[in-house]
């Protein structure tokens, strides 16, 4: 229709405000001293030098990275998995579909409250039902890698809108190639091993890319309310990291040159993903 | 899978993902002062309501109640006209704005907001937006999330094409063949983006976090926050708290569910 990409401009706008003009400020505050009192100095790449430098960026750097590998796949997973099993209208699927949104409907700030309920090791259940099993009292998040699984865990419960696209990929398949399978007598989970995966591998690449890029973001409110970046600083994630740089420390210019390595490293996990994807024709 | 499979199948998938919350709501109703379980419980002690009471007294959480209503109630209905107009642009256009349109649209979902805190801060503080709840709407200016852009997109292209170009031989103009054909078809995606962007808003803990400092402004989630560092330990009062941030988000949710599910994600009429 004529003109009515025009209704797309407000969009666009609110586009350029909010992300295009602040990702141009951080790249030019980063070669700046700012503690956001007074006018930014420049320092040329004093910030980038420090950052080479810094054992806690690179603590952080590592700590993300983990979370991504350990969380990434996990949710990927559960969001088609759920996907592949809810698609359907069956009796009960309505409920179950509703139930796998709840968890990312509910705040994430009342959500950390109540893992850290589960997880007390105290009275919390999930140590109750650890005991009752016989097992040890998991002290989670007094371990270093007990805090890391714990809040890769609570992310996989909150897959919403991955599993939205997901649903909404898998109905779209033709129900045509389906019919044909099942008169070849092909098993169920041939089907979804030779058919259905194939055919939702763009969808799933691209729930991973943008997973990779949210695990920088979902894991900042556990690490705030859970774990206060610890034990040990190894839930201190990039995230967190910056935060502090930013509004603990004041450290505006810092803060702004931690951010352009976050693109960076968002740009470069897109592009290997991409790579990956092309080398074994998943992209169709 | 047979039948019987995918119902059990359904089941199990309902208990692990809604099972944990209904943890929150057990452990809130334990009677405030009592000392703490000796060991697991599921359902404390002749349960009560009373904690809900005490969490007024360490919060003010009808004022951050207001807070994040007022915040809802302008940034909602901006977000699902901006959203509604991008995902009638990306549905109506030519081939060729539209891929662009969309490429725009994807790569935007891709961008880490991580690293956007610092320099929207910035930008806010030289706009006089910090310490204002204007600030905590301003993204609903950019439609809140491009996620909802696609919802639009994908309801507006299911409108069958025909009306559409009826209404441009009536010599309509793009506007009001959004308002007046388009809007009135695409109800459910409509209902539907309005109650996760009210979710989204009502739940968002990062953006007051970083932009607020007056605690006049606090909204609900950074009413926890301060409750948490007040009582650490104090499980059925900050569950209590927990429970009474989550109720409108989840009355919310189940009202939509339907619209969501069963009429937005439909792909084929």
């Amino acid at each position: 229709m004529k003109g009515s990409d025009r209704l797309a401009f407000p969009f666009l706008g609110g586009l350029g405000l909010l992300i295009a003009l602040p990702a141009l400020a951080a790249a030019a505050l980063a070669f700046t001293e700012y503690s956001g009192l007074g006018a930014p100095r420049f320092v040329g790449i004093d910030n980038f030098e420090r950052l080479i430098g810094d054992s806690g960026f690179r603590e952080a750097l590592g700590n993300s990275g983990l979370y991504v590998l350990m969380s990434v796949p996990l949710r990927v997973a559960a969001m088609v998995g759920c996907a592949l099993l809810l698609h359907r209208r069956a009796r009960g699927s309505g409920a179950a579909r509703a139930a796998v949104y709840m968890p990312t409907v509910v705040p994430d700030a009342a959500y950390a409250l109540l893992w850290l309920w589960l997880l007390n090791p105290l009275y919390g259940p999930v140590a109750g039902i650890a005991a009752a099993l016989g097992a040890d009292t998991p002290s989670l998040l007094t371990d270093p890698w007990g805090a890391r699984l714990a809040i890769v865990m609570m992310g996989v419960f909150q897959i919403g809108e991955g599993f939205v696209i997901a649903l909404a990929a898998r109905r779209s398949l033709p129900g045509a190639l389906y019919d044909s399978a099942s008169v070849d007598g092909a098993s169920g989970w041939f089907v979804t091993r030779k058919v259905t995966l194939p055919m939702m591998a763009p969808v799933i690449l691209l729930l991973a890319a943008r997973d990779v890029v949210l695990a920088l973001q979902t894991s900042f409110v556990p690490a705030l309310f859970l774990t206060d970046g610890g034990p040990r600083r190894a839930t201190t994630y990039l995230s967190l990291f910056a935060y502090r740089q930013a509004f603990r420390y004041f450290k505006l210019g810092y803060a702004s040159a931690i951010a352009v390595s976050m693109f960076v490293i968002t740009a470069l996990a897109i592009y290997a993903q991409y790579r990956v994807a092309k080398r074994y024709r998943l992209l169709g | 899978m047979s039948t019987r499979w995918r119902t059990i199948a359904s089941a199990a998938i309902a208990l692990v993902f809604a099972g944990p919350l209904l943890f929150m709501v057990l452990a809130s109703l334990r009677r405030p002062g009592m000392a703490p379980p000796d060991g697991f419980e599921l359902l404390p002690p002749d349960p009560t309501l009373d904690t809900y009471d005490f969490v007024f007294l360490f919060i003010p959480l009808w004022r951050q109640l207001a807070n994040s209503t007022i915040v809802s109630l302008v940034a909602v209905p901006v977000t699902v006209v901006v959203a509604s107009w991008a995902g009638f642009a990306i549905a109506t256009s030519d081939q060729a704005r539209r891929t662009k349109l969309v490429a725009v649209t994807v790569v935007a979902m891709m961008v880490p907001l991580t690293a956007l805190w610092v320099p929207r801060f910035v930008i806010f503080r030289w706009l006089g937006l910090t310490d204002t709840l204007v600030a905590l709407m301003m993204p609903a200016l950019m439609a809140t999330t491009p996620f909802y852009v696609l919802i639009f997109a994908l309801a507006h292209y299911r409108v069958p094409k025909h009306l559409y170009e009826a209404a441009q031989l009536d010599g309509w103009s793009p506007f009001q063949i959004w308002h007046r054909v388009a809007s009135p078809l695409v109800k459910p995606a409509t209902f539907a983006v309005a109650v996760l962007a009210f979710v989204s808003y009502w739940s968002n803990l990062v953006d007051p976090l970083l932009y607020l400092n007056d605690t006049d402004l606090y909204t609900v989630p950074l009413g926890l926050r301060a409750l948490q560092t007040l009582e650490p330990q104090n499980f059925p009062l900050l569950l209590a708290a927990a429970v009474m941030a989550t109720l409108p988000a989840v009355a919310a949710f189940l009202a939509a569910q339907r619209a969501f599910f069963d009429k937005t994600l439909e792909v084929s009429p």
